[in-house]
């Protein structure tokens, strides 16, 4: 069935967005700054995970050196180049995290030649079929599930445990939390930590579907998370993760029925118009 | 007295820095611009070591009647904002006798218009679009153009046995070039489109297409597209269980189409202009040298870059290295033996010869046909 085939796809593609849309919106919560550069960790996820994966044969491995790499490589960002600018205007972090992407793109190419890299042995490639005649890689199932359970972990430790309930504490109130003993400093790098990884896995998921990790595959992420917290209210976990997907599905019409006019990324922001001219603060947003 | 004295003295400094300056200024400048970074740069990295081992060769044979021949390279990031003052730098800073395009039809188009008012000829390698030798008649192509490859994908088709076809084009001027030849090749061969498909240059995942075009059940499937598209599209295209076969163009003409589809490449047909299993000397030639000079193998942009850079040197030769006019001329008379072909002229600068069919084999291009069809592939001439 050809609808069905067509949400499934959009979900496949939300949830890469959502992981991606997911790290800038908490970012955007603690700091209102909008990480543009974000999408650099996608791609240095994408490049980390498919050579870790490649060297030491193992996928799982390629996934977690990843998200520590960008982890680590997002709390530097933040250290190196936000920190000093939090008493700044914000679009003065704005027009430095666009510079920073710019010579990111322009590392990788430097660094991993301007040619893609494929994996070796591309792995979880099989195929699963369900009723229907639907039929997926093993890849574009699993990446929803993983999608699903990272926010499920996510939600969990935000509200059930001392670290996530200090990390909203310093969202609401910054001041406040200081005062109750919260370093400001570890939920910040925390913050941008959690972030940095998810759009590591992201990357590694997107360089597996595609078999091709290239400087530039951050390019359309980078503006189009942006649209998607937007969309989904800006610094509203729920409203992201729910713009994602609805944004997957929506593409994943539009191509087939607009695709004459339209390309997708055209669609994406008129959606995005349509939504705010309706509802101005997006989806989820707090009136 | 004196001031005789000084007005000679002066006028005998300028003589010899202006004999200085033209001796400093002795090699013979031609002009390349490719995309180096960016989207494209892959392509342009091919079409950059493809110019070199021309300017190389020819180098080493002794030039231009003696003097060395130099090679300015910009950067165009095969984008048109980019091209323009690139193409205005080759042409008054650089004052390049001759110029190549070795990148995308939107940067050759605005480079095409600079150096045609500027009367500098200007040779290009693969970019298709039909609108770059309209510019003027110091413009010339050395590859088929888009609609003439569209055309030749209609034939083999036909050749093939098919004739239901589901297109899938690539929004660029690459792309609707090709679909715009195929559609107009189509009735005559009495083949039927049943859908066309259309997806943005940036695309990387084409899910939802794909279960559309499932629904479709089309016998075969032209697919416009670079490597960098698609060798997602056919990796994922089998990966959802579609067993038609598809037909590719010179985009999908590198080592890298079948390092990303990886076994989905199998099968895959692609109409272009190198043949890795030619029997012609040149060809032969430059499939042996290219690798040992660029490591890594040929593919069509290298080899049309390179032809493009070997025709203007060519005619370089003919007009002992002067520019203008009649290097125009030259350039317009000559017959060449290419790696891609055996090319001369129309009257509207473009080439006509036979298209290549390849086929991957085994992980590598292999020949599958050659599509000879004067008529059909007649290139577009200045009656037109």
């Amino acid at each position: 069935m050809l609808v069905l085939e067509l949400i499934a796809q959009g979900l496949i593609q939300g949830s890469i967005y959502a992981l991606i849309a997911l790290g800038l919106t908490l970012v955007y919560g603690l700091l209102r700054i909008l990480h543009v550069a974000h999408a650099a960790l996608f791609t240095l996820g994408a490049y980390v995970g498919m050579l870790a994966a490649d060297r030491t044969g193992s996928l799982v491995a390629g996934f977690a050196i990843s998200m520590v790499v960008c982890g680590l490589a997002g709390v530097a960002m933040f250290r190196l180049c936000y920190q000093p600018l939090l008493k700044q205007p914000p679009y003065v972090a704005l027009i430095a995290s666009i510079g920073l992407y710019i010579a990111a793109e322009e590392t990788f190419r430097i660094v991993f030649g301007p040619a893609s890299l494929s994996y070796r042995s591309l792995p979880l490639q099989g195929q699963i079929a369900f009723f229907g005649g639907l039929q997926f890689k093993e890849a574009e199932l699993l990446v929803v599930a993983g999608t699903a359970l990272i926010i499920g972990v996510l939600g969990y430790l935000q509200t059930r445990t001392r670290i996530g309930v200090a990390c909203q504490a310093t969202v609401s109130d910054p001041q406040m939390a200081e005062s109750f003993g919260i370093s400001l400093r570890n939920v910040r790098d925390l913050n941008f930590f959690v972030g940095s990884a998810l759009a590591g896995f992201a990357g590694v998921w997107v360089g597996m579907l595609n078999n091709m990790v290239e400087p530039t595959m951050g390019s359309v992420a980078s503006y189009k998370a942006l649209a998607i917290i937007v969309l989904g209210g800006l610094g509203s976990v729920r409203g992201t993760l729910l713009a994602a997907l609805v944004l997957g599905v929506v593409e994943s019409f539009g191509t087939i029925y607009l695709g004459k006019f339209l390309d997708r990324n055209a669609i994406a922001f008129a959606f995005l118009i349509l939504v705010l001219m309706v509802r101005p603060q997006g989806l989820f947003g707090k009136g | 007295m004196v001031r005789n004295f000084r007005h000679a003295f002066i006028g005998a400094i300028v003589m010899v820095a202006g004999l200085g300056a033209s001796a400093a200024g002795a090699d013979i400048r031609i002009g390349i611009n490719v995309p180096l970074t960016g989207f494209a740069a892959t392509d342009g990295k091919s079409a950059l070591e493809g110019a070199k081992l021309a300017v190389a060769q020819a180098n080493a044979k002794g030039g231009v009647n003696g003097e060395k021949i130099e090679l300015v390279v910009y950067d165009d990031q095969a984008s048109p904002k980019e091209a323009s003052p690139v193409a205005t730098k080759l042409v008054e800073k650089d004052k390049v006798v001759g110029g190549v395009s070795g990148s995308y039809s939107g940067s050759t188009r605005a480079a095409a218009a600079i150096f045609q008012s500027a009367k500098v000829p200007y040779v290009v390698a693969y970019a298709i679009h039909p609108d770059i030798t309209l510019a003027g008649d110091y413009m010339f192509r050395v590859s088929a153009m888009g609609e003439v490859q569209g055309r030749a994908g209609a034939k083999l088709v036909s050749t093939l046995g098919k004739k239901n076809v589901v297109l899938v084009t690539i929004k660029n001027d690459f792309g609707q070039a090709l679909a715009a030849g195929f559609k107009d090749a189509a009735p005559k061969l009495g083949l039927t489109i049943i859908k066309e498909y259309e997806y943005g240059l940036q695309d990387r995942q084409f899910g939802a297409l794909i279960s559309a075009l499932k629904a479709d059940n089309p016998e075969i499937i032209y697919a416009s597209g670079y490597f960098y598209t698609a060798g997602p599209l056919v990796s994922q295209l089998r990966a959802a269980g579609i067993t038609a076969p598809i037909i590719g163009q010179e985009g999908y003409d590198s080592d890298k189409f079948i390092e990303i589809a990886g076994a989905a490449a199998e099968g895959t047909l692609i109409t272009t202009s190198l043949d890795r299993d030619s029997t012609a000397p040149a060809t032969k030639a430059f499939l042996a040298e290219f690798p040992k000079a660029a490591g890594f193998g040929a593919d069509m942009v290298a080899a049309s870059t390179y032809t493009a850079t070997s025709v203007l040197i060519d005619g370089l030769r003919k007009t002992g290295g002067k520019g203008g006019e009649a290097l125009k001329n030259a350039l317009a008379a000559g017959k060449y033996e290419t790696p891609i072909g055996n090319l001369s002229f129309n009257d509207l600068h473009e080439v006509n010869k036979d298209v290549q069919v390849q086929v991957v084999k085994d992980k590598a291009f292999r020949r599958h046909s050659v599509i000879s069809d004067p008529v059909l592939l007649a290139a577009p001439t200045k009656a037109k």
